[in-house]
Order: structure tokens, then sequence, then C-alpha cells
């Protein structure tokens, strides 16, 4: 019991206080969960007969398919193509056959367009190998090299956004990037495929992390990850060392706390420098990129592999043999609980990514893409629903969530307001600065689910301006 | 395989800390006072405790029932309520006043505002007001504490002191300040009673060592946090001092402030009841200063000998406009409009 009460950090940000210690101000200790899964390494996910390829696996527009029905596809071919700037193409995973070109589960928009690829052979899927060239130097490539190799490969952030890799590393002359964070930190509990990977692709992350360096021109490089994962640091502070890297490329501890990978948070934590309230990094300068995006970016551009493949943690006490997988994208989530021995009886709800921040998912045909880290099976037990201690009572002010806020919101009031549809209010106390981590849903002893009126809010006024001429 | 697959916002795991154990830690922590009231005022103190608490109950269960809202009675607030009345009354205070006491501050002071979490103020004050306006001799009769030892001092002038009842040390301090004189009749043995509860006041108020025990085991719980009672005290103090350093003869020395009447007490059980203090640190700091600032206003210079009541009540009015006062920014600054 002591450990559940003292589970916000007890340093908050009233007087916007912003510690020497690798940290920010706010955030929970959520149960980390993560020894479900960290000692499993990273196996060969299901074979499966059909992948469903999504056209929209990132922030910005869709891609155009290239394929029609019964066209063949060879592994590794592109399928979607993007004309606009903010956009990233889609390939297949492996050779095949276009079964349909039609409207797919899509884990936030509901349904979109996507590829059905029925597979040549079911085999299980193998990550190839990645062979860091003698004498590696990322000098050899030019930022414009790179950024083209990325932008081909489809290749976007791979912690959660999505955003196109190679909109972000590009250099900017009118606003450079001086630092770089790469973000190893996988704060979001149970999750361990970022883990999985630093301890087995480490010196593809470095190179990869080399690359964007040179690309974006960054000059300080920190590798930053939670002092949970021990074995990573030493890992990749070894494995810098041996590279001679270790003056260039720093490794950064950070403390183990929600959601210390969240960007604004992260930037915080390393550069003790603060983003602007709706601006994004390259404002002040950093550019922030996750380690299984700089491991694609290595294959992208020393091996000129497209981003087909994934590693995905499946989790949670609903699934009987928990694990790390390397799969193919448009993998079932179904096909992966299946392959991991099923559900158990007493799982209530299937979660595309991490507890905190994951979306929870109706139709288990939905296919993994390539921000999904992880699909994580929760019981009964977890949910709790059916205790009285889980039902929701009237929010008594004990401002909790005001504590464990890491953008230093007051989350109530604003919760009240979207409530009483009174979205000016809303406004007034800042949701749009809201971060959606769901911090103060997890702490709120009144159970009410604070963030859940947050992001129905944000949607209502989304909807309004829309309306709205400007 | 399951039959049924939910789905909802995130996040999918709570921490599991509801309303009804931080009301349950607030009763936990409330055990040493009520003991304490025990050991002095025997077992009416624990039957006037278990009266407020009784009526509280049912009175919060027929506002459910009328107001066709389902029942509340599970988080457990009503019984702090009633658990805090109860510790704020005289010991002789008879059953039924208690009583009537007890349905005001649940029916009118809580669940006329909406129950739970919409009272703007402190629903077991709202009660005592409203009891010390209507029967003000009943509320200010209080009897001596049984003696637990005959050796050990009782607090002011023994001749004055009759068989049944007694003065409080705020009553003597407040007849100090009248007389310009007699402040210096304290000293460090009738300080000692002060702070085991060997004096005559409220059930809960006695004894400065149950509170601060309780009160402790609030702030290693986390249910409370340590600001409003840090304010609450140290403006209590900072005030008694300057009035101390200004006439000797007059006001008590500042330490008996803190251990006599409700203020400690109060600031760790009453001041910090979340529903009627600010959500910002700095609204907290602002919220108990003032606390202890009234208190020591009335004390010294108004009419009552003890003013934490009323001082709670002042502020409670206050605390939507502090917590608009103090707004919390983005740590990236406000938005630009556009």
């Amino acid at each position: 019991m002591t450990t559940a009460t003292q589970d916000i950090d007890s340093q908050t940000q009233d007087d916007a206080f912003v510690g020497p210690s690798r940290s920010f101000a706010g955030g929970v200790h959520p149960p980390e969960g993560k020894h479900l899964t960290e000692d499993r390494a990273i196996e060969p996910g299901p074979a499966t007969k059909e992948l469903a390829i999504l056209l929209s696996q990132h922030i910005g527009a869709p891609a155009q398919a290239t394929v029609k029905k019964g066209d063949a596809v060879a592994a590794g071919q592109q399928i979607g193509e993007c004309k606009a700037f903010v956009c990233a193409p889609v390939h297949a995973p492996t050779a095949g056959k276009v079964k349909e070109v039609s409207l797919l589960p899509h884990v936030v928009l509901g349904r979109a367009m996507g590829v059905i690829v029925e597979t040549e052979s079911a085999a299980q899927p193998i990550a190839p190998a990645f062979r860091r060239p003698e004498g590696f130097d990322p000098g050899t490539y030019t930022p414009e090299q790179i950024c083209e190799a990325v932008r081909s490969a489809g290749i976007v952030g791979m912690g959660g956004a999505g955003f196109p890799t190679s909109v972000k590393i590009q250099p900017d002359a009118k606003a450079p990037k001086e630092t770089l964070i790469v973000n190893g930190c996988e704060c979001e509990p149970y999750i361990t495929c970022d883990y999985r990977i630093m301890l087995e692709w480490t010196e593809q992350i470095i190179t990869g992390v080399q690359l964007v360096a040179r690309a974006c021109g960054a000059r300080d490089v920190f590798i930053a990850i939670e002092d949970n994962k021990p074995k990573a640091i030493e890992q990749m502070s070894a494995s810098l060392q041996k590279l001679n890297l270790s003056a260039a490329l720093r490794v950064v501890p950070v403390k183990t706390k929600y959601p210390q990978g969240g960007e604004r948070q992260l930037i915080r934590a390393v550069t003790e420098k603060v983003v602007p309230t709706g601006g994004i990094p390259p404002m002040i300068g950093v550019v922030v990129t996750n380690v299984a995006t700089a491991a694609a970016i290595a294959d992208a551009v020393v091996h000129g592999r497209p981003l087909t493949h994934r590693v995905v943690t499946v989790t949670g006490w609903g699934v009987a043999r928990p694990g790390n997988y390397y799969v193919p994208i448009g993998t079932s989530v179904q096909a992966l609980i299946d392959h991991c021995g099923g559900m158990t009886d007493d799982a209530v709800k299937v979660v595309l990514g991490g507890p905190m921040m994951g979306i929870a998912i109706a139709d288990l045909s939905t296919p993994i893409t390539k921000t999904g880290g992880a699909v994580m099976v929760l019981t009964k037990r977890q949910i709790g629903t059916d205790r009285f201690e889980q039902r929701q009572t009237a929010c008594i002010r004990c401002g909790r969530c005001l504590q464990a806020c890491p953008e230093n919101l007051n989350p109530t009031r604003i919760a009240h307001a979207v409530k009483n549809n009174l979205m000016d209010l809303a406004e007034r106390y800042f949701i749009s600065a809201c971060i959606e981590c769901g911090c103060c849903s997890y702490v709120c002893p009144a159970n009410i689910d604070i963030s859940g009126y947050i992001k129905t809010g944000k949607i209502f006024l989304a909807r309004r301006k829309k309306k709205m001429p400007s | 395989m399951p039959q049924d697959i939910t789905v909802s916002f995130a996040p999918h795991i709570r921490r599991p800390l509801s309303t009804q154990r931080v009301m349950l830690d607030v009763l936990i922590g409330l055990i040493p006072l009520v003991v304490a009231a025990g050991i002095y005022f025997r077992l009416r103190a624990l039957l006037l405790i278990g009266v407020c608490v009784v009526w509280c109950v049912a009175t919060e269960w027929v506002s459910n029932v009328i107001r066709r809202k389902p029942g509340s009675l599970g988080d457990l607030s009503a019984v702090v309520t009633g658990a805090i009345l109860g510790l704020s009354l005289p010991p002789a205070l008879p059953f039924w006043t208690a009583a009537i006491g007890s349905v005001i501050a649940v029916g009118v002071g809580k669940m006329a505002f909406g129950g739970l979490g919409a009272n703007i103020f402190n629903p077991a004050m709202v009660g005592r007001a409203f009891l010390t306006a209507s029967f003000g001799m009943l509320m200010t009769t209080w009897t001596v504490p049984a003696p637990i030892d005959a050796n050990l001092p009782q607090v002011g002038p023994e001749n004055i002191m009759d068989a049944r009842t007694q003065a409080t040390p705020l009553s003597w301090s407040k007849i100090a300040i009248k007389d310009e004189n007699g402040a210096d009749i304290y000293n460090e043995r009738q300080f000692l009673s002060t702070v085991t509860g060997n004096v005559a006041g409220s059930l809960g108020e006695t004894s400065a060592i149950a509170a601060l025990l309780g009160g402790a085991y609030l702030l290693i719980r986390r249910t409370i946090d340590p600001h409003i009672p840090a304010a609450v005290l140290l403006s209590a103090f900072l005030f008694a001092g300057i009035a101390y350093l200004v006439n000797r003869d007059a006001f008590v020395q500042p330490f008996y402030h803190l251990t006599s009447g409700a203020l400690l007490f109060g600031a760790f059980f009453i001041a910090t009841d979340p529903v009627t203090a600010p959500l910002t640190r700095r609204g907290m700091w602002l919220f108990g200063l003032g606390v202890g600032a009234i208190t020591l206003l009335i004390r010294i210079v108004g009419k009552y000998p003890e003013g934490f009541m009323f001082a709670i009540l002042v502020m409670n009015g206050l605390t939507p406009l502090i917590d608009r006062l103090f707004r919390r920014v983005p740590v990236g600054g406000k938005p630009r409009v556009g």
C-alpha cells in the first residue's frame, strides 16, 4: 500500500522548478511490468497467409496505392507512394499477390485504405543481419543522400507518433538542429521492444544515430535510457567505447518515471530546455528520434532495406506466452496473440500500445503498423471493474492530477469544463497543451477518466474550428 | 478465449488509491484524537462522536433517497464529517444538539450543494457554526477532563475552577488580554498539559500530541500535502509572536497558541479538506496563511476566545477566488493565440 500512495513524484512544478537531476517535474510511477518480457530475446513472429498493409501509418497525407488487385508484388516493393511533403511510402514485407485494395480497420482512424497481400510462402519472418561496415564513416554520405534513403524506405517515428523521419531530420539553415536526442527511455510500462533492440541491435542503433546526426548536422548527441534498464545503458556504453565513439555520442541515464520518454519531457530532462507550448522541438534546435527508428535508418541507408518489419512486444497478464517478436508490418493482432498461445479466460481488453497511452481495440483483425510497438492483453483483475474501489465518485479536488501533470496543467478543471461543454473555459485552462499522457486519470482516486474528457474536448474543439471560417 | 473485450480511453491501468481509501486514511489518522478524547472525557466523548457519525451518515442516506441519487455512503465521507464534527464539540453537549449539528453539517453543508466535492464550505464547520450561533451556552460549557494523574497541573488559577466545568486555555488568555495582565500565568508545566491534552476544550482539540500523531500519519500516507498545515501553523505562530513581543503581560507565548484550541487538530484535519481548499501549491499557502492569520486575529482582537472555525469558513469562501488567482501556466508558457 505504501508504494501505491507514493507513486506521484513529489517534485511538482507550481514554482516552475526544473531540477539538475535528469528528469522533469510531475509524472507518475506505475508498476513497470517489464519482467514479463524483458528477458525474452527477439523471436520470429507468426507465419501469416495474409498481410494488411495500411496506406496511412504516419502523420500526414496517406500514401497512394501503386498496385491493384491481382498484381504480384516482390518483397520490399513499394506499394504505396507519396506525393505530399509530409508523407511516407509503404512497402510489401514479403512477396505475394495483392488480394484487395480496400478499407481496413485502423487503430486511430477507424477505417482507412490499405492493401491486403496474400503471401507467397507462409514462412516465419527472420530479421536480416545488419553488418556495420568496417571503419564506418557517416561522412561518406551526404545529408541529402541520407534523407532520400530514409524517405524512400518509408521510415516514420516508430515510438508512436509516426512523423515522417525524413522531414524531421533534414537540415534547416534557418533553425539549425544542434542537439539530437535518441529516445531509449521506453517509459511506457510493460513494453520491452526498444529494450531488446538496444541489447541485441546495439551497433545498428549506433550506426543509425551517426547517420541522423550527420543528416541534421547535430553537434550534441545524447542517447537517453531510463535507469531501470542498467543492462541497456551498459551495453550501449560498451559498444560506443568499442567503436571509439564515446566522446561524440553520450549515453544519458534518465530517471525512471512515466512519461520520461515523452518528447517534451525528455528534452527537458536532457537539455533543460523547454519546448514552447504548441511548438515543436526544432524551434529550440532539438531533434528527438526513437532507438527503433535509428535502427531502421541504419538498415535503410547501409543496406537499402525499406521499413517493412518491426519488433513488437506481446505482453500483459491476459496472454499465455508473452514475448518480443520480429513481425512484418500488416500482421493482424489476432495472429500475434494466437502465436503467443492465445488469450486467457479472464482477458477483457486488447490494447495496441502500452497500458498508459495505448489504444484499446475491438477488432482483432487490426493490423500492426510501423508505429505499434506492443500488443497488450489486460485481465479483469487489472481493470478491476467489479470492485467498489474502481467505481467513479465525484471529484474531491484532491489535486493529485495537478501534481502528476508533466505539463503543469489543471486536468480536473479542464475535464469539468469539457463535461459541462464549456469549451472556452477549457481553452482558458490550456486544453491544447495536454500531451495526453494519462497521468491524471492514472492517479485520480475518484477514478474519473480525466484524460478521456480532455481528449474528447480536443475533438470538439477541432470540429468547431473546422466549421468556423478562419 | 474470453467472450467479450471492452474498449475505453487510455490509461488502462489505475493507481489502486480510491476516494474511499483517502477517507479511510483520514479516519485512521483521527484514531489518536478519538483515543485522547476517550481518555480525558471518558465514554461520553465516544458516544458523542458516535452520535455525530450516525446522524451524518443517516442524513446523507436520506438526502440521497430524496434526490433519487445512487447511494454514496461507501465513499466514507459522511463518516469523516461526523467524526470531525464530533471531535470539535464540547464534551458535555447534549446528544440531541449534536444530532442537529450533524443534520445541518451534511444536509446543508454538503448535500444541499450537490454532495461530495460540490460543497464550498467544510461541512463539519458549517454544522459547528450553526450550533455556536444557535446554542451558544451549550457550545461554551467546558467539562474538566477526567484526571488521569491528580498531580498533573491544570491550566488557570485553581481557585476559580469549579467541580464540573472549567475555562479553556484560550478563555484564560482572553481574560489576560482584557486585563492586560496575567499572560504570565502560563508556565512550562501548564504548557505540558496542553500538549498532552489534560485541559478543558472540545473533544479532539485538547491533546496536541494526538493531533500531531494523526497528522504525521496523514503526511506519511501522503493523504494530505504538508503545505496547508505548514502555512496555517507558521502564520499563527508569526501573529502570536508579534502580539507577544508587543505586550508580554497581555499576550501569551506563541507556542501556547499552537497547542491550545483547534489549531493543530484543524491544521491537519480541517484545513486540509481537499474539497474546500485550493488546488495549487501557491493557493494552498495563501489559504493556510489566511486561516492562521484570521484565527489569531479573532483570538487576540475578536470577541471569541477561539477563531479557527470562522477562519476556515472565511477562507473556504475565498477558495474559488484563490484558485483563479493562481492559475497554472503550461510548462512551455502560454500558447500563442492563432
